[in-house]
């Protein structure tokens, strides 16, 4: 298994997608950069460039201000689907 | 001039009324500080994702203007003011990559109105055709029975 992702060839979706500005209202492209507890995902996982990783860290901390993504998910306060009706 | 965007969280307990009033009040904070608004989006009563002065929805309003710089402190001053508003988000677009999305997203705002309208319109269309269909069959529906009649 470890072989296996040692040779995977990572690569950044925004860049495949030549994507120049990250929409903080659009909650759909920013759900792939995030944790299913709203955290935003490391480089090292998502395999973002630095220049998109640095737009998407921007986006979401913006929608955070404009309560469309959550800040935190604890288990006193479960947000059962927090993207519907978005 | 600068190129801003702020997104407006209304309490979602006012009636129809006040909310518009509310929306007229905000757009004329901007005006107000000579700011030309480019472009208005709507968003409707929306669930936040968490409670803001334990309201659980919000009425998501958004506006595509241009202003001077000097100005923003004081439309932010008067927003903070304001007990309606739940929140309000500021957004700055400056270089030309922003601009350019900001521009994109103007059009995008824009054309959405202009569908919605054209959508209102044929909804209109569709009605008056349904009635016209209604008065001819209506005129055409004594004529049926007479037939019937004499072939009974």
């Amino acid at each position: 298994m470890a072989e296996k992702r040692k040779y995977k060839k990572r690569y950044c979706k925004y860049c495949e997608s030549k994507v120049d500005f990250i929409d903080y209202k659009d909650t759909g492209t920013l759900k792939f950069s995030l944790s299913e507890r709203y955290k935003i995902m490391p480089r090292r996982l998502t395999g973002n460039c630095k220049r998109h990783q640095d737009m998407i860290t921007i986006a979401i901390k913006r929608s955070r201000a404009a309560a469309l993504i959550p800040y935190t998910v604890t288990r006193k306060a479960v947000i059962t689907n927090p993207f519907e009706g978005l | 001039m600068r190129h801003y965007e702020n997104l407006v969280i209304v309490k979602p307990t006012l009636t129809e009324e006040e909310l518009k009033a509310q929306l007229a009040s905000i757009e004329e904070v901007l005006t107000s500080n000579g700011a030309t608004i480019v472009a208005r989006e709507d968003k409707g009563i929306k669930k936040l994702a968490y409670q803001i002065e334990k309201n659980a929805r919000g009425y998501i309003y958004v506006m595509y203007y241009t202003m001077e710089p000097s100005s923003i402190a004081e439309v932010e001053r008067r927003f903070k003011i304001n007990e309606e508003l739940l929140r309000y988000v500021t957004i700055k677009y400056d270089s030309n990559r922003e601009i350019k999305a900001f521009n994109d997203l103007v059009a995008k705002a824009n054309k959405k109105i202009a569908a919605a309208a054209a959508v209102a319109e044929a909804k209109v269309e569709a009605e008056a055709k349904v009635e016209a269909k209604v008065e001819a069959e209506t005129v055409a529906a004594p004529v049926a029975d007479k037939t019937e009649e004499a072939t009974s």
